[in-house]
């Protein structure tokens, strides 16, 4: 019995243990959430953006939208000074996409002025917006949720989505007041394997 | 714990997997929940903000079922999940550990804040231990406040079975003794607290969110039903994961999940304030096993489990999908 117990740690370390996404702790790699929810959704510059058009890269999805006054403002922020960080990886290895919750406002022409706003390089950031029901089924099958109040304003979960190359999601950040460094850690971490 | 049998069955399943070169992608992908009906507890109160907030989040998890069953917070609400009318509940640590110690199937998966209770108090009390011979106002014995005030009084030498004269009453009654000074006491939890400062009722003698210790521990923790947890474990994860979610959204937007609570029919200021007094983000920093073996201790000098806050932990806690989920949700 001690012998047949050994042989299956002994496999489980030999085949498992990098296949289960619990193993983090161990090799340090971030967890396996699961594929990333797939989507298809149009750009600032009116292009059609699929997830799996990015594969290969490291992708970081959020969703904000352009009449949100405080806190969406800071999230862009925060991630326009990773994009900064990135450095020449930011676009060809490392993207960006901030998903509108607020579809019928973010017009591709609003997001465009929103991005520029913020200093968003467009040749790895794409702000995309799609019909309402599209863009709440992201959002559900990201696991945050958005809710409208009124034209211009809508109750929603930040989280920012972090995507390896595989099309796997690894980690997800609550809020906007996360640290910048830890997320950029993560990005070059995922770039790394 | 994992049986033999299910251990034997996954290391085959991940040896097999690695043999046939299948990635990590393949095993690690999360599938989805067991069941679409989850069922929740729905107090009167608010401090179980997250709960109903989480109720969107819940349905993007895969619950396309979501029921909220009304219960009294407190030992009712352990024994409502004890006995099945919910899945998975936040309660006050307190009585889940009482019926634990009575042998309820329940679960403790993880905390969610500290700080609900405040003790309100009449010139003539200062400090817990002047309540001894007096009046203190709480919803019923077994409720929330009557455990968490047994255990307070525990700390300081005092018995709540014979040292205190237990009113019981609902809490706008026992906010209304207070005022009129019928009551020497009152312990409350939110939106109490928040409407007697508001109207200037009392004073306050413990804050159980700024005084220590029990600022330091979670009083507020989700449990299980121990059948559900075993047969949807990732029905329970990703019910966990929501209220976790929710939670850092009353931290972090407390006028967005104000409202979210106001639309299910509470006062919109007095569930504001509740979210502003209540560190909600606490959930990854303080140490749930601590919490139940703090909380273990007090109900044993207050005589109200025998049970050591050991056997406690090892039969009624399991704590993993906390901490898979402190891995993958950062904030």
């Amino acid at each position: 019995m001690i012998f047949l117990r050994g042989f299956l740690v002994a496999t489980l370390a030999l085949f498992g243990a990098q296949a289960w996404g619990h193993a983090a702790k161990a090799s340090g790699r971030l967890p396996m959430i699961g594929a990333a929810p797939a989507f298809a959704l149009t750009s600032q510059a009116g292009d059609r953006v699929a997830l799996a058009d990015l594969r290969g890269k490291v992708i970081a999805v959020t969703f904000i939208y352009a009449t949100c006054k405080d806190t969406c403002p800071v999230l862009t922020a925060k991630m326009a000074m990773i994009q900064r960080k990135l450095g020449a990886d930011f676009g060809p290895r490392v993207r960006f996409a901030s998903i509108t919750v607020e579809p019928e406002v973010d017009t591709p022409a609003v997001l465009k002025a929103y991005a520029d706003a913020h200093s968003a390089d467009l040749a790895g950031w794409s702000f995309l917006t799609g019909p309402s029901a599209e863009i709440q089924d992201v959002v559900k099958r990201y696991g945050a949720f958005a809710k409208r109040v009124k034209p211009g304003d809508v109750d929603h979960l930040f989280l920012t989505s972090l995507i390896d190359r595989k099309g796997m999601l690894r980690v997800q950040y609550l809020g906007y007041r996360f640290d910048p460094d830890e997320m950029l850690r993560d990005l070059r971490a995922l770039l790394r394997e | 714990m994992i049986s033999r049998r299910q251990f034997v069955k996954d290391a085959a399943l991940a040896g097999a997997a690695g043999a046939l070169g299948y990635g990590r992608e393949l095993l690690a992908a999360e599938p989805p929940p067991e069941t679409t009906r989850i069922r929740l507890i729905e107090i009167t109160g608010i401090c179980i903000a997250p709960q109903y907030v989480a109720r969107d989040l819940l349905h993007g998890e895969g619950f396309t079922d979501v029921q909220y069953f009304k219960a009294v917070a407190g030992i009712a609400t352990a024994k409502a999940v004890a006995a099945g009318n919910a899945d998975i509940s936040i309660n006050f640590v307190a009585p889940f550990l009482i019926q634990l110690d009575a042998g309820d199937p329940i679960i403790l998966l993880g905390g969610i804040h500290a700080g609900c209770f405040v003790l309100f108090g009449t010139e003539r009390v200062r400090a817990v231990r002047d309540l001894k011979g007096k009046t203190v106002g709480v919803q019923a014995l077994g409720s929330s406040q009557h455990v968490f005030l047994a255990s307070m009084m525990a700390h300081v030498g005092l018995d709540a079975k014979k040292d205190v004269n237990w009113a019981t009453h609902p809490s706008s009654e026992s906010m209304r003794l207070l005022a009129e000074g019928k009551i020497d006491a009152f312990l409350g939890f939110p939106p109490d607290p928040q409407e007697l400062r508001a109207k200037k009722i009392g004073r306050v003698i413990v804050d159980s969110g700024k005084d220590r210790p029990w600022s330091q521990y979670f009083c507020c923790m989700v449990g299980g039903n121990r059948d559900f947890v075993r047969k949807h474990p990732v029905a329970t994860k990703r019910a966990l994961r929501a209220i976790l979610k929710a939670s850092n959204l009353c931290a972090l937007e407390p006028q967005r999940a104000a409202r979210l609570i106001a639309d299910r029919g509470y006062d919109y200021d007095y569930s504001l304030e509740t979210l502003k007094d209540i560190p909600y983000d606490k959930w990854r920093d303080y140490d749930a096993e601590d919490s139940v073996r703090f909380y273990a201790l007090r109900l044993q000098e207050a005589g109200m489990i025998k049970s050591s806050p050991q056997k406690i932990i090892a039969k009624g806690t399991d704590f993993r999908f906390l901490n898979e989920l402190r891995k993958e949700l950062k904030a």
